[in-house]
């Protein structure tokens, strides 16, 4: 790819300097030594109307990198007078706050440089920053209007608004540069999608640089797409390298699985205290919101001395605190401030402080529980080292073993500078309905221009013409009858061009706009009591009749309406979901790779009967961890190597595990939980369809189990997955699942179908889930391809889940590239504890938790000792039913599941036949057909039940309605559903009785 | 099918002697809807009168009245063009079929005066055919009471509280609409399911319900589901 290009030798300092105004320069030069290596690399292209991609650490001065060459021309301008009212550059970040920081640190160097102008070259220069969000003033807006501002910092939302707005519009129309910043933030969510439409309409306002600022992210490449579109060119400079990185992986005990609960926890909190008291301030990351609490409260209660200031004094000062989403925005600002004041000794978030506002010095980072991704782990561990040649320190601990692995694998990535990639969405319907509409708004336009301008966005770049015009005519209203199209339409549509309708639409694209759609918590009842809350994705994971624990109770769930879950008191029963579970990062599938690699590795290395020396030195090599890490890992991979089979790369591993009468079937699926999401709901429909038999499903990174009351045949059910029908499959599965449904909320939301805001009234986000439902199966009426579903099918399957890596993955079993092993155990293997625990993990305390894996542990030990001697585990590779179940359909339009199990019930029919001299298969196959004529003619089940009694050899007890019901479809004309050895025998038994 | 008496269920409508009675068209559903910024597509005025003809093709023999027990339309208050319209279609269909159209007033029916009078129509706040007492049940004033305490009152039949039930079968849930068999006071109760055909109504087992009618322990109720035709399906404890 020619367009986007590296940026392989930096420019010298003289270079830059002979572009620099005399004013900037004695600034400058005031300020700093030389250029430093960012600035060398981008100010030279910025000068040059490059458009640019900057990869750079936190504390390289990426600001000053992007702004130096834009503050040096707009005082060439001032300087000559030439300056004019009008915007040249716009900044966007995704953050008001980050906006509020830049704000600051544009403003200071603009009055050094305007009193150096007035000091010592008799110049007068003004230079305007202003900044517009959503917190900004009518009053503030209209100065601006009046006065504009020469740089302009805001958000994607703000920034559509101004491009919808007609007297602000004329501030853009000869815009020189665009900034971007916290660009790999933006770009995987749909937010960047509406950023990427948003530059295009700036972009066909007025030719400009694109300037992005990156933290660490892959492949830089398409970030630098997302950046400039389809078809500009882009240069990446890549200097993530120039700071160094200090990370390990600390284990707090020596051996994971022996320690008790509460040596291990003690030693945790000794660990986490060593580290904070031998450095000035610590930030810890702790992934969830209650885990920062969990933390905070411990630290402060077990050291009060270290982390409370005058204790004794009324005003006692937290040299500690807590910042996370769900804490309130003053609190939040509180902390930040602190931090910057070097007033605190530790922060402790949830994920909320990853991105780049300034928390002032840092000099350590501490991860408890894995960062699910390297780019995550970097991008937190960033945060320390402020200074360009401070290095960036980062601590992750561990408590558990597969935390161990996977956090040993992140730093061996990290090492190596293996980036997971990034997913960034693609042609999001509703974004583009909602941007459609704010452009018709602004101008009428052709049809054709307006697709082209689409295209232009690299998240559109393959948009389907069918899918665009299904958009402009669902905005135009095409979808209702002529006489109820005014109500619909917000454009009009005729001769081939588009514009604005009505008087309303202006207020109501400015007071609807957006992509984050409205969360609250849901309330959770019984009866008409509220027990607690919880938030509405987790609301969107649970079935009917799940068992959760909430606020130390444990309760089964009903069914929810709008915002609020039915339940009913379940205490004594197990859980089948945690709770945290909407709140776990999803490990990436890159990673999950990794893993499954050094899996594999060890597995060899125990077929070779290598010695325990051997390995751990082949473990210490790989993964740069050490003796004690090392020690658990081997450990860990023996136990699992001994016991079952170690599942890795070339193989999944399935293990059926029998728990009091209850099937468990853990699938060893190291996929991530996006691709094991897919995998294990269509397995699960292929058992409800194939075996009729309810089965119920916990995921995990790692894996999936399928549990059920009753023996079922998972692995015949997973040969009917296929890699080229998996999205039809899911399709159909997913179609009456609570999660499309709550994503299709959001994407009716954002393309405005439900108006959040109408008529000055706000809707509740239970009113907006009634309404979606109504709307949800209206709208399938319409088509089944109706813009807006067919949206939230795709955000389902490709942005919440990851259909495409599970494809994958089929493709490889296909391929025979991966091969899957059955296994029965009568204990979870190591492996599985975390699986076959997933359920367990909230009822019981932690302790308890602990425990129960060390129960176990021990019985398993026990069984290894047993089985020394004995040969192997019984294992069924070879059971693979060789029966192709799924009769391969000739065009995939043409699929359908109906047509293979009808014809997987003939083949039965057709066996069955063969041996009707057989009582039992005779009365097999009257049953099989009475079912199938009941399903077809909708027969009364009282009736279908009386016949069953008929062919099952009963003869009392019959009722008239019946003899009469039977007596009419006997005489007459008898429907061919009905067949013949079913009429004969009906014949017979209608004389007996 | 007969629910009770003399009672027939056909389809949503019920039927005694040459009486048919229709409850809860909530005409200007979609719309209220609409106004509210939810911008659901229109079925509601096309699916009604196919329905309406589906009943009608099913009733033998001619039809002397036709009663409608409440909440003609949707929205309190005013009156929009195209609910107006539409009522008035309702209307004109109805009268096609039959001469004499009763309309029982509902929560919803402040201002159906108008629409009314426009076509001729009587409006009751309940009526009463032989031994069984016809109410829109939405509150129980002292009129009512009297007439319900009365001792040739067997049955009494409401409307308003749209009752349906949600039948399940593994992870699958479907809600549909159905008529319920109980009683009130001594009195056998029928409550009959709504002609809205945009939501399925109130799920009766799962839902707080609002009638007067239904301030007591459902358990023991009786449910008819209507589907393509109408199923008897128990009692409510049952359905768990």
């Amino acid at each position: 790819m020619n367009r986007i290009r590296y940026k392989q030798k930096e420019n010298s300092q003289s270079e830059l300097v002979e572009n620099l105004n005399p004013i900037v320069k004695e600034w400058f030069f005031s300020k700093f030594k030389e250029f430093a290596l960012p600035q060398l690399f981008s100010v030279k292209e910025i000068h040059n109307r490059n458009n640019v991609l900057v990869s750079a650490p936190t504390g390289s001065g990426k600001t000053l990198t992007a702004f130096l060459s834009i503050l040096n021309e707009l005082i060439n301008l001032a300087e000559a007078d030439n300056l004019q009212d009008r915007i040249y550059c716009v900044y966007i970040s995704p953050l008001k706050a980050l906006n509020n920081d830049i704000q600051v640190n544009l403003k200071e160097p603009l009055e050094e440089m305007k009193k150096i102008a007035k000091e010592k070259f008799g110049k007068d220069i003004d230079i305007r920053v202003a900044v517009r969000t959503g917190d900004t003033t009518p009053s503030e807006k209209t100065k601006m209007l009046k006065k504009s501002p020469h740089i302009l910092i805001t958000t994607p939302e703000s920034l559509a608004i101004v491009l919808s707005s007609i007297k602000f519009r004329e501030h853009l129309t000869q815009l020189w540069w665009v900034v971007i910043d916290e660009i790999h933030a933006l770009a995987e969510n749909k937010r960047g999608v509406h950023l990427s439409l948003s530059l295009e309409r700036l972009n066909h306002l007025s030719e400009f640089t694109r300037i992005g600022l990156s933290a660490t992210v892959a492949p830089l490449e398409e970030i630098a797409q997302f950046l400039v579109g389809s078809d500009r060119k882009c240069k990446i400079v890549d200097i993530q390298h120039m700071k160094d990185t200090d990370i390990k992986v600390l284990s707090p005990v020596k051996n994971m699985i022996k320690a008790p609960y509460e040596v291990r926890e003690n030693s945790m909190y000794e660990l986490i205290h060593k580290l904070i008291t031998e450095h000035k301030t610590t930030l810890i990351f702790t992934n969830t919101r209650a885990g920062t609490e969990r933390v905070v409260y411990n630290l402060k209660t077990r050291y009060p001395q270290h982390y409370t200031k005058n204790i004794q004094t009324e005003e006692a000062l937290s040299l500690i605190g807590a910042h996370h989403g769900s804490l309130s925005k003053k609190h939040r600002l509180k902390i930040e401030q602190q931090l910057r004041q070097g007033l605190l000794k530790c922060v402790c978030c949830s994920t909320s402080l990853e991105l780049g506002i300034d928390i002032g010095y840092i000099d350590l980072v501490i991860l408890l529980g894995s960062p699910k991704s390297v780019a995550r782990a970097l991008q937190r561990v960033g945060r320390s080292g402020h200074k360009l040649h401070e290095i960036s320190k980062g601590r992750i601990i561990v408590m558990e073993r597969d935390d161990l692995v996977e956090c040993s694998l992140i730093l061996k990535s990290a090492i190596e500078k293996k980036i997971d990639k990034v997913h960034i969405p693609k042609n999001c319907l509703d974004v583009l309905a909602q941007q459609i509409f704010g452009m018709a708004i602004a101008n009428v336009w052709h049809l054709d221009e307006l697709y082209d301008v689409v295209r232009k966005s690299y998240c559109y770049k393959d948009l389907n013409k069918k899918d665009f015009d299904n958009v402009v005519d669902y905005l135009a209203g095409k979808f209702a009858q002529l006489a109820d199209r005014h109500v619909y339409a917000k454009i009009w549509k005729l001769g081939g061009r588009i514009g604005k309708k009505g008087r309303m639409s202006r207020v109501l694209y400015m007071t609807n706009i957006g992509t984050i759609p409205d969360q609250t918590a849901a309330l959770v009842k019984v009866g008409d009591e509220v027990v607690g809350t919880v938030d509405d994705g987790f609301l969107e994971s649970l079935k009917a009749n799940d068992v959760f624990v909430l606020g130390g109770n444990v309760y089964q769930f009903r069914y929810s309406r709008g915002n609020v879950a039915q339940a009913v008191g379940a205490s004594g029963k197990l859980p089948t979901v945690p709770s945290w579970v909407s709140e776990m990062l999803p490990l990436s599938f890159d990673l999950s790779q990794s893993i499954s690699k050094f899996r594999q590795y060890m597995e060899e290395k125990f077929k070779k009967k290598m010695s325990k020396k051997e390995i751990m030195s082949f473990i210490y090599n790989y993964l740069y961890v050490d003796e004690n890490a090392g020690n658990s890992i081997y450990e860990y991979f023996k136990e699992q190597y001994n016991y079952a089979k170690i599942p890795h790369f070339k193989r999944i591993l399935v293990e059926n595990y029998n728990e009091e009468g209850k099937m468990h079937y853990i699938f060893h699926s190291l996929y991530g939980r996006r691709v094991n999401d897919v995998l294990s709901r269509a397995l699960a429909y292929a058992i409800l369809r194939q075996q009729k038999k309810d089965a119920r499903i916990s995921i995990t990174d790692n894996g999936f189990t399928i549990t059920c009351n009753a023996k079922i045949q998972p692995m015949r059910a997973f040969s009917l997955l296929k890699s080229d029908e998996l999205r039809q499959v899911m399709e159909i599965a997913l179609d009456r699942s609570q999660v499309l449904l709550r994503r299709f909320r959001h994407c009716a939301g954002r393309a405005l179908m439900i108006l959040r805001n109408y008529k000055g009234q706000k809707k509740s986000v239970g009113k907006q889930q009634v309404s979606s439902m109504i709307l949800m199966s209206a709208v399938k009426r319409i088509s089944r391809n109706f813009p807006i579903l067919k949206e939230a099918r795709r955000e389902v399957l490709e942005d919440l889940m990851d259909i495409e890596h599970a494809q994958f993955v089929l493709k490889q079993i296909e391929e025979g590239n991966i091969r899957i092993e059955e296994i029965d155990t009568t204990l979870p293997s190591p492996f599985a504890f975390n699986l076959a625990l997933h359920g367990y993990n909230d009822i019981l305390k932690m302790e308890d938790k602990v425990e129960f894996i060390r129960r176990l542990h021990q019985q398993i030990i026990a069984k290894i000792a047993l089985q020394k001697g004995k040969k192997g585990l019984k294992t069924k590779d070879d059971e693979i039913p060789e029966e192709e179940y799924i009769t391969r359909a000739d065009t995939l339009s043409d699929f359908s599941y109906e047509n293979i199990w009808q014809k997987q019930e003939e083949r039965k029919e057709a066996e069955l036949k063969k041996r009707m001299e057989d009582e039992e298969y005779r009365k097999q196959l009257l049953i099989m057909q009475l079912k199938r004529a009941a399903r077809k003619i909708s027969l009364d089940s009282r009736i279908e039940y009386e016949c069953q009694r008929l062919i099952l050899g009963e003869r009392e007890g019959f009722k008239k309605d019946f003899k009469d019901w039977l007596e009419g479809l006997l005489s007459g004309a008898i429907p061919p559903v009905w067949s013949d050895e079913l009429v004969k025998f009906l014949q017979k038994a209608k004389n007996e009785i | 099918m007969k629910i009770t008496g003399k009672i027939d269920i056909i389809d949503l409508a019920l039927k005694i002697d040459n009486i048919l009675i229709f409850a809860d068209f909530h005409v200007g559903y979609e719309e209220a809807l609409n106004k509210q910024g939810i911008l659901v597509p229109r079925f509601q005025f096309q699916d009604t009168m196919d329905r309406l003809d589906k009943v009608f093709e099913s009733v033998k023999g001619e039809v002397g009245t036709i009663i409608i027990n409440g909440d003609l339309k949707h929205e309190f208050g005013t009156i929009s063009e195209t609910e107006w319209r539409q009522a008035l279609k309702i209307f004109d269909y109805l009268a096609e079929r039959c001469k004499n159209i009763i309309l029982i007033k509902g929560n919803h029916d402040t201002v159906l005066g108008p629409i009314a009078e426009k076509r001729n129509l009587e409006i009751a706040e309940f009526v009463v055919i032989d031994d069984v007492l016809v109410c829109h049940g939405h509150k129980i004033d002292k009129d009512l009471e009297e007439a319900i305490e009365n001792k040739n009152i067997k049955t009494i039949i409401i409307g308003h509280e749209h009752p349906a039930v949600s039948l399940r079968e593994a992870v699958r849930s479907e809600k549909v609409k159905c008529y319920l068999l109980g009683k009130y006071k001594k009195k056998t109760l029928v409550v009959q399911p709504s002609f809205n055909l945009v939501t399925e109504g109130t799920d009766i087992a799962r839902e707080r319900l609002l009638s007067p009618f239904l301030k007591q322990d459902l358990s023991n109720f009786n449910v008819f589901v209507v589907s393509d035709k109408v199923y008897e399906f128990g009692m409510i404890k049952d359905l768990e």
